[in-house]
């Protein structure tokens, strides 16, 4: 910061709002939000099962903790728990909220090619996450996927066997799957809903899976086949790549990257103020490159970079496209070892 | 449209066994018996209608529906299936209010519509197992029977009777004292 003095005039107008370097901590309460309702949905469900069978005596003391516990945390909020707790239901996938429905896009399209029909009463409670990707990208995959939650803890994973000396990434160093892959396994995951009837997206996509697997372990007592799906990307993303299934296979993630293609709202850096440092890009999980300029469509508003960035050089922009690229930061050497008078 | 969809199903299923063989042809592989939710398409509707959210389960006050693996092959992978003589339905409609697709249909709690629109299958007595067949009183079956005398009725010595009536909801089939059980759903289903 000592280096305020070398960088030009209005420099205190392009300084970024202060909160937006807390809205990382922000991203990851919101993450564990839906993480906590979607592990709390399926015990509430038990708990209405357990008042419709109006028999508290005949429980066994593990469904009598259950009952307990969610009578503690309902009791405040509802007066016939049976019906009311009905309001909230399903995940990320497809869920409904007091009688609004909320599905994913994904869903949409993977049921639209399965039946070679859309079905309109479905296909609009697609409309807010639409909306929501065009205008702010991929967020739902940085704010409310529950994978991402797994997958960051994940990463974290990764970060402490490197530090105590274990590298667990199997792959030569700066070996690297095109990101367009995610699009043609969209492309093919389309393909064999459409020939086989059935949408088989709805398969390997991990929010969907986390939703449903949840439910079955916690209300029919055991995981499903799909847990040992989700575990085979942790894997691929502890041993092959960081954030890998997300950045180059997740079908979800590339409709999102198309649709939210165009966003609105990007992140964009303050040349004047950036230093060269990068941080940015070195804590980016989706490998992106955010101290060239470089977003683009991959991009999902996560502001983690904005968080770490040490001279506040990070901050959001309204504009549908990336800034090109503004080459470096005027903070940093190369910049004052170029400019003619010798940075002043 | 039925054509073109046997076409699909043909190739599709080609297409998966060679991914996943044994495993894909729900058609060939009928070792088990199941219904659908009450409400459900017919079953290829229902397959690509269908998006796996789960909702139908999260819903279901009894927990009678429970989710394929890949024992009923790759297409009916998460989809919601009911085994009556475990755990019937009861007929409350609340996976069809929360469907979001309408692979259930919204059908209203009422005896004439749920009479009209449910069709999950058709109740079957055995009466070479039947104890009311052999001379021994019972009537479980009808005393479990949300629409007694609509869907069965009682003879001579309790002996049930099913009628055109019955919707499949398998609460007789779950109550049935006698082991294997003497009255069974028989899914309408494919």
């Amino acid at each position: 910061m000592a280096d305020q003095a070398a960088t030009p005039l209005g420099i205190a107008t392009r300084k970024p709002f202060g909160l937006w370097r807390h809205l990382n901590k922000l991203r990851w309460l919101t993450l564990g939000a839906v993480m906590a309702m979607l592990i709390l949905i399926p015990y509430l469900h038990l708990y209405q099962t357990y008042r419709a069978a109006h028999a508290y005596d005949l429980l066994a003391s593990s469904e009598k903790q259950i009952y307990d516990a969610m009578e503690f945390v309902t009791d405040p909020f509802v007066s016939n728990p049976a019906e009311d707790l009905d309001a909230i239901k399903g995940n990320t996938w497809s869920g409904t909220f007091w009688g609004l429905k909320i599905s994913d896009p994904l869903a949409v399209l993977g049921q639209s090619v399965a039946g070679w029909l859309i079905h309109w009463p479905f296909a609009i409670t697609a409309l807010i996450p639409l909306i929501v990707t065009l205008l702010f990208g991929r967020v739902f995959c940085g704010w409310i996927c529950p994978a991402t939650f797994i997958y960051e803890l994940n990463s974290s994973l990764a970060a402490w066997l490197r530090w105590a000396g274990i590298n667990p990434t199997i792959l030569p160093a700066h070996w690297h799957f095109d990101r367009r892959l995610k699009y043609l396994v969209l492309a093919v995951g389309l393909v064999l809903s459409s020939v086989s009837g059935a949408s088989l997206v709805a398969g390997i996509y991990p929010p969907a899976i986390i939703g449903r697997e949840l439910y079955y372990a916690v209300a029919l007592g055991g995981f499903g086949v799909g847990s040992a799906i989700f575990f085979g990307t942790l894997l691929f993303d502890l041993l092959v790549a960081r954030r890998g299934f997300c950045r180059y296979i997740c079908p979800g993630g590339a409709l999102y990257s198309l649709i939210g293609r165009y966003r609105l709202l990007r992140i964009r850096r303050i040349v004047e103020t950036c230093n060269d440092c990068e941080k940015c890009t070195a804590v980016c999980e989706f490998e992106l490159n955010p101290m060239r300029d470089n977003f683009g469509q991959e991009c999902n508003n996560c502001t983690a970079c904005i968080a770490i960035c040490p001279t506040d050089a990070l901050t959001f922009a309204i504009r549908p496209v990336d800034v090109p690229e503004q080459g470096p930061g005027h903070l940093g050497r190369n910049y004052r070892n170029n400019i003619p008078n010798g940075g002043e | 449209m039925m054509r073109r969809r046997t076409f699909l199903s043909v190739m599709g299923s080609g297409a998966v066994a060679t991914v996943l063989p044994a495993e894909t042809d729900a058609a060939s592989y009928a070792s088990q018996r199941y219904l659908r939710p009450p409400g459900a398409l017919d079953e290829d509707d229902f397959l690509a209608r269908c998006i796996r959210c789960g909702q139908c389960g999260e819903a279901c006050p009894n927990r009678c529906i429970k989710y394929f693996g890949f024992e009923n092959g790759l297409q009916s992978t998460d989809t919601p299936y009911i085994t009556p003589r475990e755990k019937a339905c009861i007929l409350c409609m609340k996976c069809g209010d929360v469907c979001p697709t309408g692979a259930i249909q919204k059908i209203e709690r009422k005896v004439e519509t749920i009479l009209d629109e449910v069709k999950m299958g058709h109740a079957v007595v055995d009466e070479s197992l039947c104890l009311s067949f052999q001379g021994k009183t019972c009537g479980v079956c009808y005393r479990a029977c949300p629409l007694p005398d609509v869907a069965i009725r009682v003879g001579m010595l309790e002996q049930p009777h099913v009628l055109d009536a019955c919707v499949g909801c398998g609460l007789c089939e779950r109550s049935c004292i006698q082991l294997p059980q003497a009255i069974r759903v028989i899914p309408n289903h494919g």
